[in-house]
This record gives structure tokens, sequence and C-alpha cells, in this order.
């Protein structure tokens, strides 16, 4: 398979995984939304809060 | 070690990540006064339920202006009394054991929610505002007839309540 | 046509054929649970959906206890102790110290299996009372024939002596090579197997000291919750368990099938030193909606959880990077743009990356899991199901199908059959997951209960916020049938795979990583110290609430009955044996144990 030949090689010093970074921080934000979304509508804002 | 910058940047933020969601429960806790179902209860004789002065039999009494405790016997497969009968506008405490084997009570639709554990009473206060029925379901498997094992809760204007009585 | 053909190089079943010859036969029984399991799942996805009901809502949960128990202890654990045998011998280069020894925990975990799963079977034969439905859970007092509680003890010891083969093999190998730091491989292995012996006090002294003999009668009463919580001791580090053989093939076999190495080393072993530590004393969470235990115990247990987030956060940087980097080599360019120059067209390649995608998912209604007051809102419901089909049904699952496709081949010195047909697996698995777990979540919300045979009541009905409960019905049921259907072309693929011809030079070797072991502290390698830590971080964690728990109800409790969902009678036992056509020898052992 011609695509499995490497076509540069690059060490682990100047290898900036951006596109990961980038991928992880949406990750992020998407957890912290979801996060929100989740406590406090769908859960405090749901019928009867146990008080005691 | 080496670890690279961009790692770094992700584990401050995860480790932010975990902060924010430890402190969100805590808030949950603390300021909105969600509680959680705890050891407040001794232990109890499942086996002798009928001697036990709340779950001989079991009912909603009324032990305060507003304020109800609700006195729940779960077995396979029913919930006792059946319907809750409570009014509007009132803080009611329920105290659910089990009979025999351990069953889940849940107020469908709802935070009220619940392990019951043969030997133990859990105990939980909620307060219902607004008349209405709710349905109560058992969500934790308990035997072959799991499925049918169901109650409810009915929350009646207060001028119509006549003591939880059926 | 398979990949690995260029490469010329020996296979691990040319290098190692006695320990090749025992991975095969993990991963067959492993396969073999997979394939009962799913027959199992999609009779219950069109039961309880009420698409199609084939028996009496009573069988539903024989089959959801066959479901549980031949998904999560037998397809996963076979597969892991294969994939485990695999990994030490690859890296540490060496063979294992005796195969007749090897052989042994294979056999017994096999006789644990059966024994259990006989137990189980026994509730659909109605000539025998006989009968374990008690669920994966196997919560007191629904008591199971002690023919249950003892194949899951024999399976535990199978699993206890696999490891100690790892650990033998690796004395081994320090002897040949002292002051060497341990190979990646090796070292996940080692560390996820100290965890399982930690986790496995729980469940012994469940199992050892109350559950068996009280099956066999030798006792009338048992703690309900303090069985219930040494269940979950062991209950939560299993998943990790689980999940550990999935990052193993995530940290060393994924970047390789990207075209590129593991980005960092050291990482990889922060991360599962940190999975040895955490794994255990987090089981509490599982029971923050349980009476007799304080709320203080619950908020601990919390913390712990969420500090058990950042492995696979970690995790999940490295795995991305590494991809990234095999995509940059093959010349992907651009912020996103280098996502397109990964190999898609690799079933085993797509295959691990959708498991991770869907682990992604997993991990967030996992992180809601761990939360301890919004528990009151998902506890018990169809949502906490949602949840293990993305963790332990697609990132455990997935990872080990697609693996399959990779190993397979240097296991057997045969091409994989089809490609393509490999890649329409993995695919149709993820998409039949997206539908039937999103489904599963959405109807948690609104309160559907999970295990129930018919999740349709008299007295009320479900209200979603949008859509109704039959079009979550529908998605569930297409979503499971999709999911039985790739199931059936994996398994076609693996079999027509085996009666392939054998070639030669399918060997493919694993790159090192970017960041090498050399870069790491040698402190990490401290076995001794991180299990010492491990324990210490246990009993803080579990010696109060369980001296609670028994200080409250006594050891065997406040007067808890017995259910038994079976009666036991010798004659049954036989009698089901021979009915569900299990071999001779498996009855003649019985009649062995039974009459003890």
């Amino acid at each position: 398979m011609s695509t499995e030949t490497p076509k540069r090689e690059i060490d682990h010093e100047e290898f900036d995984p951006k596109g990961t970074l980038a991928l992880i921080l949406i990750y992020f934000v998407i957890l912290s939304i979801l996060w929100v979304f989740m406590y406090f509508i769908e859960f405090l804002g749901n019928d009867l809060t146990v008080i005691g | 070690m080496h670890i690279h910058n961009y790692e770094k940047i992700w584990l401050v933020l995860a480790m932010l990540l975990i902060v924010a969601f430890i402190s969100t429960v805590a808030y949950g806790a603390t300021a909105m006064g969600v509680d959680m179902i705890s050891d407040d209860e001794d232990t109890i004789d499942p086996g002798a339920l009928d001697e036990d002065p709340r779950f001989a039999d079991p009912r909603v009494e009324q032990v305060g202006e507003d304020e109800y405790e609700a006195y729940v016997v779960a077995q396979q497969y029913v919930f006792e009394p059946d319907p809750i009968e409570v009014p509007e506008g009132s803080t009611v405490t329920f105290y659910v054991t089990s009979r025999d084997v351990i069953h889940g009570f849940e107020i469908v639709g709802t935070n009220a929610n619940a392990m019951v554990v043969p030997g133990e009473v859990s105990t939980f206060t909620v307060e219902f505002s607004e008349a209405g029925e709710y349905g109560v379901l058992c969500n934790e498997y308990c035997g072959d007839g799991h499925h049918v094992m169901e109650g409810s809760v009915t929350v009646v204007p207060e001028e119509e309540y006549d003591g939880g009585d059926e | 046509m398979s990949e690995s053909l260029e490469s010329g190089a020996p296979s691990f079943l040319d290098q190692f054929p006695a320990e090749a010859k025992l991975v095969r036969a993990t991963l067959w029984s492993s396969f073999t649970a997979l394939i009962l399991g799913g027959l199992f799942g999609i009779i219950q996805t069109l039961h309880r959906t009420d698409i199609l009901r084939v028996m009496d809502s009573s069988y539903y949960y024989t089959v959801l206890t066959a479901h549980g128990v031949l998904m999560v202890v037998s397809f996963t654990i076979f597969f892991l102790v294969g994939v485990f045998t695999w990994g030490v011998v690859r890296s540490l280069d060496r063979p294992l110290v005796d195969m007749r020894y090897s052989w042994t925990w294979y056999g017994l975990m096999v006789l644990g299996t059966l024994m259990a799963v006989v137990a189980v079977l026994g509730g659909f034969v109605d000539t025998t009372e006989m009968s374990a439905d008690v669920l994966f859970t196997f919560y007191a007092p629904l008591q199971a024939h002690p023919l249950f509680y003892g194949g899951l003890a024999i399976f535990l010891i199978g699993s206890w002596l696999a490891g100690a083969d790892w650990f033998r093999a690796w004395y081994a190998w320090k002897r040949e090579h002292p002051d060497e730091r341990i190979p990646l491989q090796t070292f996940m292995a080692l560390t996820t197997m100290l965890m399982w012996y930690i986790a496995s006090i729980g469940i012994t002294i469940a199992v050892v000291v109350f559950l068996l003999p009280w099956s066999l009668g030798l006792f009338d009463e048992v703690n309900a919750l303090l069985t219930r919580t040494l269940f979950w001791f062991w209950g939560h580090p299993v998943v990790y368990f689980w999940l550990m053989p999935a990052y193993m093939l995530w940290y060393t076999v994924l970047p390789k099938l990207a075209g590129g190495r593991l980005f960092s080393d050291p990482l990889a072993r922060v991360v599962f030193v940190l999975f040895l530590l955490l794994s255990t004393p987090v089981g509490i969470h599982h029971q923050y909606v349980d009476p007799g235990i304080a709320e203080g115990f619950k908020f601990i247990a919390m913390t712990n959880t969420m500090f058990l987030l950042l492995p696979s956060l970690l995790t999940a940087f490295t795995v991305v990077a590494s991809m990234e980097y095999g995509a940059r080599r093959r010349g992907g360019t651009g912020l996103f743009g280098w996502l397109r120059a990964l190999p898609w067209a690799r079933p085993a390649f797509t295959g691990m990356a959708l498991a991770g995608l869907m682990f992604a998912a997993g991990g967030f209604s996992g992180m809601i899991n761990a939360g301890m007051n919004i528990n009151y809102l998902v506890h018990n419901t169809l949502w906490v199901p949602g949840h293990f089909h993305l963790t332990v049904g697609t990132a455990v699952g997935l990872t080990f199908m697609a693996a399959t496709y990779w190993l397979w081949p240097q296991l057997t010195n045969k091409p994989l059959f089809s490609r393509p047909i490999g890649l329409l697996q993995v695919v149709m698995w993820f998409v039949g997951m997206a539908l039937m777990s999103n489904a599963m979540h959405v109807s948690g919300l609104f309160g559907v209960p999970r295990r129930t045979a018919e999740p349709q009541y008299e007295g009320f009905d479900f209200t979603p916020a949008f859509g109704t409960m039959n079009e979550f019905d529908m998605q569930i049921a297409v979503g499971g049938t999709l999911l039985f259907l790739s199931l059936g072309l994996f398994i076609g693929n693996v079999v027509l795979t085996s009666l392939g011809s054998k070639q030669s030079g399918l060997g493919d070797s694993l790159p090192p990583a970017l960041s090498g072991p050399s870069d790491s502290p040698v402190v990490l390698d401290n076995l001794k110290l991180w299990l010492g830590i491990a324990l210490v971080l246990v009993v803080l964690a579990y010696s109060l609430p369980l001296v609670s728990i028994i200080s409250r109800g006594g050891l065997f409790g406040p007067g808890v009955g017995t259910y038994p969902v079976i009666i036991d009678t010798f004659s049954a036992v036989v009698e089901s044996v021979a009915t569900t056509g299990i071999i001779e020898t498996l009855a003649q052992f019985e009649v062995g144990v039974i009459v003890q």
C-alpha cells in the first residue's frame, strides 16, 4: 500500500499536534455546555427536588 | 520527563473540568439544598414489618401544618399504600422499606428516585406544589414479575384532602 | 490484499506458535460468548420494545442475565486474557514460562463460564427448577443456583492465575534483562492485573464468604446492603478491567494503523498507574441513592470518581495526537484536513477510531453518572444502559472486533477474508449503537426504567419532552437489529478467514513511541509502590463505610430472608445439563461438586 510509506519524518520536539489541540478544545466546550444543560436544566429544572 | 506544551494545557483544562464538576454538585447540595438519601434511619427487620408502628399499616400521616410522612412498603410486586395520597402544597417525607428483596422507588418523571433495600429504610423529603397524579415504578429488578410493579402518588387540591385514606 | 503482506515479517504465530494457539483459543471463547450474548441481546431488544415477543415476559430476565454475563464477563475477559498474553509475549519477546500452566488457567475460565451459563440457561427449562435469573449484579437476597456462584468463583481464579502467568514471564525476562524498563505492553498488562487483584477482594468476600455458602443452605440470611456494597467494590473497577485492553490497543496498535507512532510512552505509563490507583475506591458512586450509607461517604466516592476522569481525558489527547502524527506523515495538512489522510479504508483503524469517538460521548454520560445528586435524575433508568453500551458495548467491544481484523491474521497466518465486509461491519456497529444508545439516554431522562421486560404501565404513561415513546422504542429496535447484523458479519468474516489458506509474511511490527520510556522517571516502573498506594486508598475509601454497614445491620443482616429464583435439586442439575446438550464431562464434574 503506497500510502503506508511515510512522506516525511517529524520528531517529538518539532511536532505540534495543532489539530488534536483544536479537536480537544471543541470537546472541552461541548462537555462544558452539556454539563450545564444537564445539571441546571434537566436536573434542577425537573419536577420534585429532594430537600431532606 | 518531557511533556509537550499542548498536553500541559490539556492537563490544566481537564483538572479545571473535574473541579468544576465537583463544585457544581457541591453547589446543588448546599445552595440548592439537594439532600442525598443517607443513613438517618436505623435498620429494621424486614420479616417483622407487621410489628413496626410505621410499616404495620403503610399510610400517609400528617405531622405538622402542611407536613406529612408517608410510610411505604415495597414487596414483590406491589407498593403499599397505593395510591399514596397527599394534599397540594404539602411537604412529604417518604420512609420506604422492603419486605423481601431489593426494589427501586421512582416517582416517574421526577427526581424522587431511591433504592429500597430490605433491612434499611430509605428516607427523603419532597414538596408537592401542584395537584396532579404521578406514577411510581420499581426500577430495580426484583423477580420475574418486576415489570408489573407499579404504584401512584395522587396530589389532591387542599380542600379535597381527606387525610390520605382511600 | 492484507495490509501486512508487504511487510514480509514473521508473524506472531511464526515466532511463538504455542502462545498463538492459546491466544486463538481465548479469542474463540470470547467470540462464542459474543454470538450467544448478541442473540440474547436481539431477543431482549425486540421484546422490550414490543416489536416481537417470542416468549413470556418472565423469561426476559433469564435472557437479560445471559446477555449481561456473556457479554461483560465472558466476551470481554476472554478477549482480555488473549490480548494481554499476546502483548506480554510480544513486548518481552520471550515465550511464557510453562504452557501447561497457561492452559490450566484457560481451562478454569472455560469451566467457570460453562458452570455459570448452565445455571443461567436452566431458567429456560421448565422441567428443572434450576436457574440463576439474578442478572449480572446478582443482588442478594435474590438467590441463584450454587452452580452460578461456583462458576463465577472458578472463572475468577482462572483470571488471577492468568495474571500470575504474565508476572512469571516478566520475572523471567527481568533476569535476562536487568536494568531495562518494563516494555510498555507488559507494563500495561501488569498494572491492570494489580488493579484486578485489588478489585477482586470485594467480590471474593461477597461470593465465597456469603453468597455461595448461603446458596448451599449453610446459613439463611445475608446482609443485602453489605453484599451489594461488596459487589460494587469490584463492580466499578471491573469496567476498567474491560477498558484497559482497549486502551492498550489504542496506545500501541492504533498509532501504527494510522501510519505513525505513539506520541508519548511516559504519559501512557502515568495513565495506567492512575487507573491502578483510582479504579477501586469509587464503587460507592453506584450507590448514591442507597439507604444506609452516609452522604459523606458518597461525596468522597464522587471526588475519587471525578479524578478518575483524568487518565481518560489524558488518553484522549495522546491517542488523537498519535493519529495526527500518522496522518501528517502520510501527507495530511491543515488544522482538520489531516483527518482525511487517515486510513479510513482499513476496518481495524476505522473501527478503533469510531470506538474512540463513541467513548468521548459515553464519557460525557459517565460524567453525569459520576455526579452525586444529579444521580436522582438518571439512577436505574434506561440512561444507564445507554451509557455502558457506548463504553463497554462500543469503546471496548468495537475496539476488540476492529483489533481482531489486524491481529487474527498474525495469529493464524491467514489473511483477512474481506476488508470491505470488515469496514461495513464496524460502520454498522457505530450507526446501530448511535441510534440505540441515543434513544436509551433520552428515554432514561423521562423516567423509563432499565431491566424491565415491559416498560408499559397501567396507571400512567411516560411523557417525553419531545417525540413519543414509540419513536424511541423504534430507534432502539432498529439500532439493536443493526448491531445484531453487524455482529453476524464480524463472526462470518473471522470464520471465513480461519477457513482460508495459510500465507507467510503476515507479521506486522509495532514502532517505538516518539517520546520513549527513557523520558519517564524510573519510579513509574516501581509496581510495588503503586500497589501499596492503591491499597491504602482502598482502605481509606472503604473501611469506614463497610464498618458502618456491618455495625448497623450485622454481618448476616437484620433478618433479611432468602428469595431463591430456584429450588435446588440434584436431579434437576443433571437433567438440565442433558437437555441443554452440554458435554458429558461437565455433567460429571458437576456431580462431583454437588455431591460434596
